[in-house]
């Protein structure tokens, strides 16, 4: 079923919300096969289960059934602290928000997924390096968030999803609260990640000129792919 | 970056707030050391050598009803008797001072090289002491307190027999827990404005601390039925009675303390609870990040404990500095003589401190557990 190919293999993935009586079906029976290296699109409306499905991919939401393999391994069966690990070392998360710990340097805030791992300062100093200069940034790796601007704040967040090296990063309307110009430099980077460091990415978005970056664009309407 | 240095960082991020909490810790932590300071040295006088010895007889109706001096010789003839002296209130008032700031007794001058042997004193004064009868002795922070000086004459009005006497200082003394008492002769006292035939106490010296149970209870036995049934018990129980009487010390303390703590309580958690609140989104992106709960709980449990220890060490290390180097009767005046932070209430403080620091990661801790991931991203900042 999961060709060596498809880095994501999703089959009849249905998430349904129950709020007292009212039940919310967010995603409905959704299949989806997603290529390692592919930088996937992912369009709809507001509501339409975009979110909802990274979540699920990312492994910090879970299915009603259905059924979601990354990299061969069947999210929905780790428990929670398998997850974690799962997580530190598969995917790199990129909020429309940034999320950066605001007392964190730039240089630090890329090193928080490290800490996490074997590595020794030198190394974890090295990647981090490694990663903003990748990003364009390694002349503010001493600055503050508050410090940045929000274009240079959301490629910090991009140095810390890749700094890992995760097979898959997920970023969830990442250019969303920037503006065109800082979007421009967001989405180039996110591209360069595909073509020079082989990464595959999920990006979810409003805008079609964000989707155009893309390899691949799909929509979402009421919970189903159409 | 290290894991220590990012909770270091976390802890200090709301400079104001972490100041803040640390003082109020900082504070009640003195404050609650500074009770159980207090409590101790009200509770428990401090033992002066010679107090397994001794032992306190009094009449059993209560310490201000006289015991007829005819006691004395049947005391003095019970075996493991080894010394006895009368032991007479006098209640006088020095110079014109409103209340009285040290105690007169007057004794048989003999008992300060028997029942009172650990009084220190100089040959000469003990003999002066002993050969004129209007001679007195007194304790050196009273000396201190007055300028009085060997030689010196000073009269008292006493409160308990009518008019006053007059007094020559034969010696000054040190070497008890409470060297304040000024202590001058019986009979100086029945031969002047006292009541002949009868003392305010007797205070005995036993041979061996074994002894003591045996002399206590012959000492009772042998004026039951009499017109002055007397009391008879150990230095620690008749100091120790003598507290209860200023009231429920303890209790009052104890409630104190309790309160103190609970109001402590309640601030370090709505603190620590507060600001884990507003860091609910980035706690979120460290889950998604791959930190785990346990290593969340570790960070949270760090915070607070790291908060509470920084009080705790300056607010039981301000409460020791200042006890033991301070000069704890001057600044109280003489009410208190010695004011130790014994290990034991360090200990104390310090296990309050890291039960706070326990407590208030509690609640933080439960919210952060019961969070996923996509939840805490929907907070807002
Ligand atoms: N915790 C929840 N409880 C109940 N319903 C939920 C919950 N989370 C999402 N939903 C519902 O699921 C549906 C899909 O939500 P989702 O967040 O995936 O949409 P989206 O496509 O990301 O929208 P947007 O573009 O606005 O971010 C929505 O109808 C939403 O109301
Ligand atoms: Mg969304």
């Amino acid at each position: 079923m999961a060709s060596p190919d498809n880095i994501v293999v999703i089959r009849d993935l249905t998430k349904r919300y129950s709020q007292g009586d009212i039940e919310v079906t967010a995603l409905n029976r959704v299949s989806l096969n997603i290529a390692t290296g592919e930088f996937l699109a992912l369009m709809g409306p507001s509501g339409s289960g975009k979110s909802t499905l990274l979540h699920i991919i990312a492994g910090v939401d879970r299915p009603t059934s259905g059924e979601c393999h990354v990299q061969g391994v069947d999210v929905a069966r780790l428990n929670e602290s398998q997850l974690a690990d799962w997580r530190n070392q598969n995917i790199g998360f990129i909020f429309q928000t940034f999320n950066l710990i605001p007392v964190l340097t730039a240089a630090e805030n890329v090193e928080l997924p490290l800490l996490l791992t074997q590595l020794n300062r030198s190394q974890r100093r090295k990647q981090v390096a490694a990663a903003l200069d990748l990003v364009g940034l390694s002349d503010r790796s001493h600055h503050l968030p508050r410090q940045l601007s929000g274009g240079q704040e959301q490629r910090v967040a991009i140095a810390r999803a890749l700094v890992t090296d995760p097979a898959l990063i997920v970023a969830d309307e990442p250019t969303g609260n920037l503006d065109s110009h800082s979007a421009q430099d967001v989405l180039t980077a996110l591209q360069s990640l595909r073509r020079d460091a082989g990464k595959t990415i999920i990006m979810v978005t409003h805008d079609p000129k964000a989707a155009a970056f893309g390899t691949r664009q799909i929509h979402l309407e009421k919970g189903e792919l159409s | 970056m290290t894991i220590p240095t990012f909770i270091l960082k976390n802890a200090l991020r709301n400079k104001r707030r972490a100041i803040l909490s640390i003082s109020s810790v900082a504070a009640s932590l003195f404050l609650l050391v500074t009770l159980q300071v207090a409590l101790r040295e009200l509770t428990l006088p401090p033992e002066s050598a010679g107090a397994e010895l001794r032992v306190a007889v009094r009449n059993r109706i209560s310490l201000t009803n006289p015991l007829p001096v005819r006691q004395r010789s049947l005391i003095e003839k019970i075996p493991g008797v080894a010394a006895i002296t009368p032991f007479t209130w006098f209640g006088g008032k020095y110079k014109n001072e409103g209340g009285m700031t040290f105690a007169q007794f007057a004794i048989d001058p003999k008992a300060l090289g028997t029942v009172f042997a650990e009084a220190k004193m100089d040959m000469t004064g003990y003999q002066t002491f002993v050969a004129k009868k209007d001679s007195c002795v007194i304790g050196k922070i009273t000396a201190d307190k007055y300028d009085l000086k060997v030689g010196d004459r000073f009269s008292l009005d006493s409160t308990v027999y009518p008019g006053s006497l007059t007094f020559e200082v034969a010696g000054i003394y040190s070497g008890t827990p409470d060297d304040r008492n000024m202590l001058f002769r019986q009979d100086y006292l029945d031969d002047s404005i006292g009541m002949p035939g009868y003392v305010g106490m007797w205070w005995l010296k036993v041979t061996s601390p074994e002894a003591m149970p045996g002399v206590i209870a012959t000492v009772e036995k042998s004026f039951a039925n009499s017109s002055a049934e007397v009391k008879a018990e150990s230095e620690r129980a008749f100091q120790l009675g003598f507290i209860s009487m200023l009231g429920n010390i303890r209790m009052l303390v104890a409630s104190i303390s309790t309160v103190v703590v609970f109001t402590l309580v309640l601030v370090a958690a709505s603190t620590m609870s507060m600001s884990i609140r507003e860091r609910f989104r980035e706690l979120a992106v460290l889950k998604a990040l791959g930190f785990r709960r346990r290593e969340l709980f570790a960070f949270i449990l760090a915070e607070s404990f790291g908060l509470s220890a920084a009080g705790a060490v300056l607010g039981i290390g301000t409460a020791y500095v200042l006890y033991t180097y301070g000069n704890i009767s001057q600044m109280t005046h003489g009410i208190l003589i010695s004011f130790e932070v014994t290990p034991r209430i360090i200990g104390f403080a310090a296990l309050v401190a890291a039960l706070l620091g326990i407590v208030s990661a509690i609640a933080p801790s439960l919210a952060v557990t019961r969070m996923s991931v996509v939840q805490g991203l929907k907070t807002l900042d």
